[in-house]
């Protein structure tokens, strides 16, 4: 048994076509950050598919290892505990994108359409199927039920201005993972003046997300 | 965030247990652990110790923080100061609320380590609760809120932030403007 | 005239699809409109701008009227979406009796579409993302089955009969659905 299961599944290291190298236990580090940064951010951030696609990896092939295991065997249920552990961010995470997908579809779309060369997606392909399909399902059901059935100027919707779009003006809460100088903060009121301030690693911050989106992406702030 | 995402979170942390079996070293896809010898203390994350604790494989040793002399200082200093003083740990609360749920019988006093944690938990939320209340009252923009634990911004999350949305679209809504969302409000 | 009335209350659908209120609203808009052409064919051909107020007014209507059903419509879709969640993809009659048969269609499509994202996740198999809903407690846990379910298969290939009244002792990952779909009940110990 011990041969199945003593395999650290660091895989990943030996595929040369990986940039970066990744241990494993920092793969479901990434995989965490981009979890509880898609849970609090309001907008949908870039996809992450190369760390889904690496965690999948890693369980099948430890879900393969168990399947070889002894029953009654101890290191089986340590094993099946962290699966599903993982199982469970990465589903999590995967759910925090549909939702939001489904939230903001037109504005998802327009976005991926006007994605300048190099700009990188946010919809993982298979993320760029589903809303496509969650789009044309939902254009054809409100024609069919009601706008066709209604005078002809008033037949269409305009999806962008009907469907609410993700407000960057938000508060979020923030740790901060590389440091940052001269953070411009817009007033609230007319009243107050803007003011800068520096973010030092490892401090906690509430802001409006607008203000560190790009910090966001970048990984330099952690949403919290 | 649900509490019990933060719980799972908390379960992340590191304890010591003493097995009382062995078992060679394993490979996680995390880290490794072990190897486990009766009697000797290892670290293991805190959801395999009470799994293992569950199963009455192994005594859990409190983490060095949870001892009452050391939260009683904690605690006076937390009442003495108007800024939140350092946790205990970052996951304090949730880590006492599952070693004494699961593991009271290996740790010392846990009555009244239940209750100091509970005291330094209500400190730092009534202090919590009046800089919400200040922030938004001053129309803030900006806090710095080191030291506060993920559970405890947990507890006041939903609210403030809820509060500063709307009191922002009351405010935007002044001026007129764009009305977008019109699936939203009919 | 009510609108939206049939908007149900915060999750779930409860109650039908008011087709007689969306033919109701969709009559009022065709005689608006043609109240409309007619009122904008005589401004233009008598110089009557008297008339453009209440043409105004009557388009203002119209446009009411379509977002106020076009927000009803999409109310409804949302909590069919939801029901896809809660339920797994068979839903039962008692909800589907509520539903319009376009709406049975945009729940069979909306059904697909998630099945075939779920299936391209990793490669393989894909992963079941309507599942693992709350985070991991422990390995297996007590349940109780409420009603009879039959026979049930667990990860190592061991069989069960789920019977109701029955207890058992079940990895928590294989229960989940099952507990949302009343079947089976946590025991807490």
């Amino acid at each position: 048994m011990s041969d199945a299961l003593s395999e650290d599944g660091s895989d990943i290291n030996q595929d040369d076509s990986q940039e970066d190298v990744m241990t494993p236990a920092e793969l479901i580090d990434k995989l965490e950050q981009a979890w509880l940064n898609e849970k609090f951010s309001p907008e949908l951030l870039e996809n992450r598919s190369e760390v889904v696609e690496c965690v999948m990896e890693q369980l099948t092939h430890m879900e393969a290892n168990l399947q070889r295991v002894k029953k009654g065997d101890a290191k089986a249920g340590f094993h099946r505990m962290e699966i599903d552990r993982i199982r469970y961010v990465l589903s999590s995470y995967l759910r925090s994108r549909l939702q939001k997908i489904e939230k903001y579809f037109p504005h998802v779309l327009e976005r991926e359409k006007s994605l300048v060369e190099g700009q990188p997606s946010l919809l993982s392909p298979e993320e760029f199927a589903f809303a496509k399909e969650y789009y044309a399902n939902t254009e054809t059901y409100l024609k069919a039920v009601a706008l066709k059935r209604m005078p002809p100027n008033l037949q269409a919707v305009d999806m962008l201005k009907a469907v609410p779009e993700p407000s960057l003006d938000s508060f979020v809460f923030l740790r901060v993972k590389e440091r940052q100088e001269n953070i411009l903060i817009e007033p609230e009121t007319d009243e107050q003046r803007d003011f800068v301030v520096d973010l030092e690693e490892g401090s906690q911050h509430l802001m409006r997300y607008r203000i560190v989106a790009p910090l966001v992406s970048s990984g330099a702030v952690q949403l919290i | 965030m649900d509490p019990s995402e933060v719980e799972f979170l908390a379960e992340k942390e590191f304890v010591k247990i003493i097995p009382n079996f062995s078992l060679d070293k394993i490979y996680l896809i995390g880290g490794d652990l072990g190897p486990f010898n009766p009697g000797l203390s290892v670290d293991v994350p805190v959801w395999l110790a009470l799994n293992l604790k569950q199963r009455q494989k192994c005594r859990i040793l409190p983490p060095e923080w949870m001892d009452v002399e050391k939260l009683e200082e904690i605690r006076e200093l937390e009442r003495k100061e108007d800024t939140f003083t350092p946790a205990p740990s970052p996951y304090y609360m949730e880590l006492t609320k599952l070693l004494l749920n699961h593991a009271s019988d290996n740790i010392p006093k846990a009555d009244e380590i239940r209750t100091l944690v509970k005291d330094i938990w209500d400190t730092r939320v009534a202090k919590l609760r009046l800089s919400a209340d200040s922030f938004i009252r001053q129309q803030e923009a900006h806090a710095q809120l080191d030291n506060l634990t993920l559970m405890e911004i947990n507890t006041i999350r939903e609210f403030l932030l809820d509060s500063l949305n709307c009191m922002y679209k009351l405010r935007s809504n002044l001026q007129p403007g764009a009305t977008k969302g019109q699936f939203a409000d009919y | 005239m009510k609108r939206n009335d049939g908007c149900d209350g915060l999750t779930g659908i409860s109650s039908w699809f008011q087709e007689d209120g969306l033919r109701q609203v969709l009559q009022e808009m065709e005689a608006l409109y043609e109240q409309n052409q007619a009122d904008v064919s005589e401004a233009k051909a008598a110089g009557r701008a008297d008339l453009i107020p209440s043409i105004k007014l009557r388009h203002c209507c119209l446009l009411r009227n379509q977002r106020c059903v076009v927000a009803y419509l999409y109310d409804r879709l949302l909590r069919i979406r939801a029901l896809r969640w809660e339920y797994g993809s068979v839903l039962p009659a008692n909800v589907r009796f509520h539903m319009s048969a376009e709406e049975v269609q945009w729940f069979g499509l909306y059904k697909k579409s998630l099945a075939s994202f779920m299936r391209s996740i990793g490669g393989q198999e894909g992963l079941d993302v309507t599942q693992d809903m709350k985070p991991p407690k422990s390995l297996y846990i007590q349940v109780r089955c409420l009603k009879d379910h039959g026979e049930f298969e667990i990860d190592d290939g061991t069989v069960i009969l789920l019977k109701k009244n029955s207890q058992h002792f079940l990895p928590r990952w294989k229960c989940e659905q099952l507990i949302r779909q009343g079947v089976l009940e946590h025991v807490m110990s």
